[in-house]
């Protein structure tokens, strides 16, 4: 707070955009307030990050800052006007918003069609509009996409044109609320180079996020924390930087290796050409031990239509007793692959062998291998359907046949796993936290006690402290005996946590092996933007001094150095 | 796939000359067509309007298989149809005149409905809104939301294919955890799929939610006063679309 009173004192100008002790409550007694008084401002041409965890009200504060809805007490100010008095056309024409799910945004069929929707409300002439959407589709570098249909645009496009559309109604100033949380690495880099360009061209932008990425984190000029619905923090980036780790965020290690070298006032990675490296014993992969095969998979190839394979021939070992992740570009089989698991897709060619056992393929013995077998889609908390958290754990249970004694074991068993406290038996699924949700979502599937559990993508949106809890919890289930296998764009959880790595491309198997092993097949197979930041930075350093490692951990990046 | 390649009416773009029609255009004929489509009698004329399908379905440059699999919905209404007449011919005792009524009912049905569907498939949801929008603008009189409804209907066809897709992932979701949806008398059956509407229901609202939001940021206010970046234009061959199809659908009467 002192902050901003300092900052006040000494200021003329009026800010672009001003809050003054904006509070909210979604429920009419206002008993629980998602925003309690919060104040601040942005001026124009600044791009500020408004950082919180879910469930922190940063949402709600971007719909009130769009004028989407109306606070309950306190008001925004747009250059000296209160916004309540701007009429809802020109306040459209001050500030446009990109939310977090691109399908949610799009509303034609065509690209140009879509870009032209603000333009089109705001009454213009058609060349006008024409002339709005050629420089929007510039704009979000989406030109090259100009005559094709909305379907045909990968996720990070949708974004991108999600964005053209906000542009063409000729905004000063974009909101977005988590605009990369859907998208993986390229698509959220792209997004993000297409930021820079307009916030050099002077737009004011007000992103709001989860946590500061590799992509971003010197592209702001203030960082403003809200937790609890009140703002905790704020101030220059780099004086984020210092406080970051008190406040709850994780330094991206991009930033942390970038902060090594300017302390040790070495220039990356040109200085290190003629280093001569001390390494301790990098990455020996992880203690081999005997495990049994669970799966074996055999020349599986599996189509949706008569054109394309979603798998091809694809060869795989799964062992029993270890974390096996699945790794591999979007559209590479992965979730095809685990669907086979559970005979959900059925075998088309090839031969799945389930404990040295032909997989079954129909009747009883497909709900016994779901019992066995536990599969979590991605977001899995959508698919909560109970009026209780008690009622939810029950459902599988039920389903294979658990009365009882044993039903009511199973679903403390559950809620053991994912270590939630029996007091949320009671409670409705739907009034709980989002990280709580997925948790919940995750114990209905162990309840049966499965001795295989499949994820896909378990950690998607969620906050750091979700996302240690759920790895925490996978890797006792390992230890205990389970095999965990996982799908994820989280190359760096992957490297860390799994026992074996699994690539895929185009729906064949690329190289199965230790992590340590595969980091060069991996390097091959995915774009250097998923790669780690510790990767990245030492194949930077690799390309120049070929006695570098491929190193993926900071620790042991650090250690390389420790000589200097 | 259980669900998600169903795409029930989902635009195809293909540039062909059906597709440049105006929807206004489109509209008319579609409803000309239908008209006499209905009350026809007998296989002539059914053949007469199967080959004048043909004929739109070959100027639209949809292949069948993309026609076919899009309307696959509507076969289960055709085949209960079927069934339905082949009861009454059961009940009734008179067996080949209800079979030839049960086989022509399900053809006038099937052409019908997919006269009806290549509506969607060669306009855009947008375009397709803004022609309703007009031709529902006499109601506005009545106090009938023309511009609301005409958005609705373009925005619902927008999202079949996500919902598909979203009720394909629910249905695994719930296989997964071990529901029987295809097994037990029909009570069951219906009470298996709770676990799948409920959770649909919600997603639907939620989503229902953010594009209504997302559209609001974008300065939509209910459509009035909207303009288009391509406005629709009556050309040459919008009058003469109608007019074949008014000539059809008359020439029919004449047989």
């Amino acid at each position: 707070m002192l902050n901003v009173n300092r900052k006040q004192k000494n200021r003329n100008k009026i800010p672009f955009l001003e809050v003054r002790s904006v509070s909210f409550s979604y429920d009419e007694k206002n008993t629980r307030r998602t925003l309690n008084s919060v104040s601040f401002f942005i001026d124009k041409g600044e791009r500020v990050a408004i950082l919180g965890h879910n469930g922190s009200g940063k949402s709600t504060l971007a719909k009130i800052l769009g004028g989407l809805i109306e606070p309950d007490e306190g008001s925004c100010v747009v250059e000296g006007v209160s916004m309540n008095e701007i009429e809802f056309r020109a306040l459209r024409k001050k500030i446009g918003m990109v939310f977090q799910d691109p399908e949610n945004q799009i509303v034609a069929a065509m690209v140009e069609d879509d870009i032209a929707f603000a333009p089109e409300n705001q009454g213009l002439p058609s060349n006008e509009i024409q002339s709005r959407v050629d420089r929007a589709i510039v704009e979000a570098n989406l030109l090259h996409k100009k005559d094709s249909p909305v379907s045909a645009l990968s996720g990070g496009e949708k974004q991108r044109l999600a964005l053209a559309g906000a542009l063409a109604a000729d905004v000063e100033c974009l909101i977005l609320d988590e605009p990369t949380a859907m998208l993986d690495p390229k698509g959220r880099l792209r997004i993000e180079k297409v930021l820079r360009a307009l916030h050099g061209e002077g737009m004011t932008i007000l992103q709001i996020t989860h946590q500061i990425e590799t992509e971003n984190f010197d592209d702001f000029d203030r960082v403003i924390v809200l937790s609890k619905g009140e703002i905790i923090w704020q101030g220059s980036t780099l004086e984020f930087w210092d406080r970051a780790e008190e406040l709850g965020f994780e330094l991206p290690d991009e930033f942390k290796i970038k902060k090594f070298f300017e302390d040790k006032k070495i220039k990356f990675p040109d200085a290190l050409a003629n280093f001569d490296f001390n390494f301790t014993a990098a990455h020996d992969g992880k203690k081999i031990q005997k495990h049994e095969s669970k799966f074996k998979i055999k020349n599986l190839s599996f189509k949706y239509d008569e054109k394309n394979f979603a798998l091809k021939n694809l060869d795989a070992e799964i062992f029993s007793g270890q974390w096996l992740s699945i790794i591999g570009r979007t559209g590479s089989g992965k979730s095809t692959l685990v669907q086979h698991l559970n005979a959900l897709y059925k075998i088309q060619s090839g031969e799945i062998f389930f404990d040295g056992q032909t997989l079954p393929q129909k009747g009883e013995e497909v709900h016994t291998l779901r019992q066995r077998v536990g599969l979590v889609f991605q977001h899995p908390e959508d698919q909560l359907f109970s009026p209780t958290v008690k009622e939810e754990l029950a459902f599988a249970p039920k389903n294979a046949g658990f009365k009882n004694s044993k039903l009511e074991d199973a679903i403390l068993y559950g809620l053991e796993c994912v270590g939630l406290e029996k007091k949320f038996l009671d409670r409705n699924p739907l009034a709980l936290s989002g990280g709580e949700r997925r948790l919940v979502a995750i114990a209905s599937v162990l309840a049966t006690r499965p001795e295989c559990v499949v994820l896909d993508e378990p950690l998607a949106g969620l906050d750091a402290s979700y996302q240690k809890k759920i790895l925490a919890m996978l890797a006792r289930l390992r230890d205990e005996g389970e095999t965990v296998i996982t799908i994820t764009h989280d190359l760096d959880t992957a490297l860390k946590f799994s026992d074996k790595i699994l690539i895929l491309r185009d729906g064949g198997t690329v190289r199965e092996g230790n992590p340590g092993d595969v980091i060069e097949e991996i390097m091959n197979v995915l774009e250097p933007e998923a790669w780690p930041d510790v990767l990245r930075a030492s194949a930077e350093i690799r390309k120049i001094n070929k006695n570098f490692p491929f190193i993926y951990d900071y620790q042991e990046f650090i250690k390389c150095f420790s000589q200097i | 796939m259980f669900l998600s390649n169903i795409n029930l009416g989902q635009y195809v773009p293909t540039g062909s000359i059906i597709h440049k029609l105006d929807p206004r255009a489109k509209l008319f004929s579609l409803l000309f067509i239908i008209s006499a489509v209905f009350p026809a009698k007998n296989f002539f004329q059914l053949t007469f309007w199967a080959i004048a399908l043909a004929a739109v379905v070959y100027a639209s440059k949809i292949s069948w298989g993309v026609l076919l699999r899009s309307a696959r919905p509507i076969f289960f209404l055709v085949a209960f149809t079927f069934g339905f007449n082949l009861l009454s011919a059961y009940f009734t005792g008179d067996v080949s005149t209800s079979l030839f009524r049960a086989v022509f009912t399900s053809l006038r049905l099937v052409v019908l409905m997919l006269f009806a569907i290549m509506l969607p498939l060669t306009t855009a949801p947008l375009e397709l809104a803004d022609g309703l929008n007009t031709l529902l603008r006499p109601l506005e009189r009545f106090g009938f939301p023309a511009n609301e409804c005409a958005m609705m209907i373009g925005m619902a066809l927008r999202f079949i294919p996500l919902l598909m897709q979203e009720t394909d992932k629910i249905i695994r979701a719930q296989l997964s955890r071990g529901a029987r949806l295809d097994q037990g008398n029909l009570f069951r059956r219906v009470m298996a799929f709770f676990p799948v509407l409920i959770p649909l229901f919600i997603i639907i609202f939620r989503r229902a939610d953010e594009i209504a939001t997302a559209m609001e940021a974008r300065g939509y206010d209910g459509g009035a006063g909207r303009t288009r970046r391509k406005p629709l234009v009556w050309k040459f061959n919008d009058t003469a679309a109608v007019i074949i199809s008014v000539l059809a659908a008359g020439s029919y009467f004449v047989f």
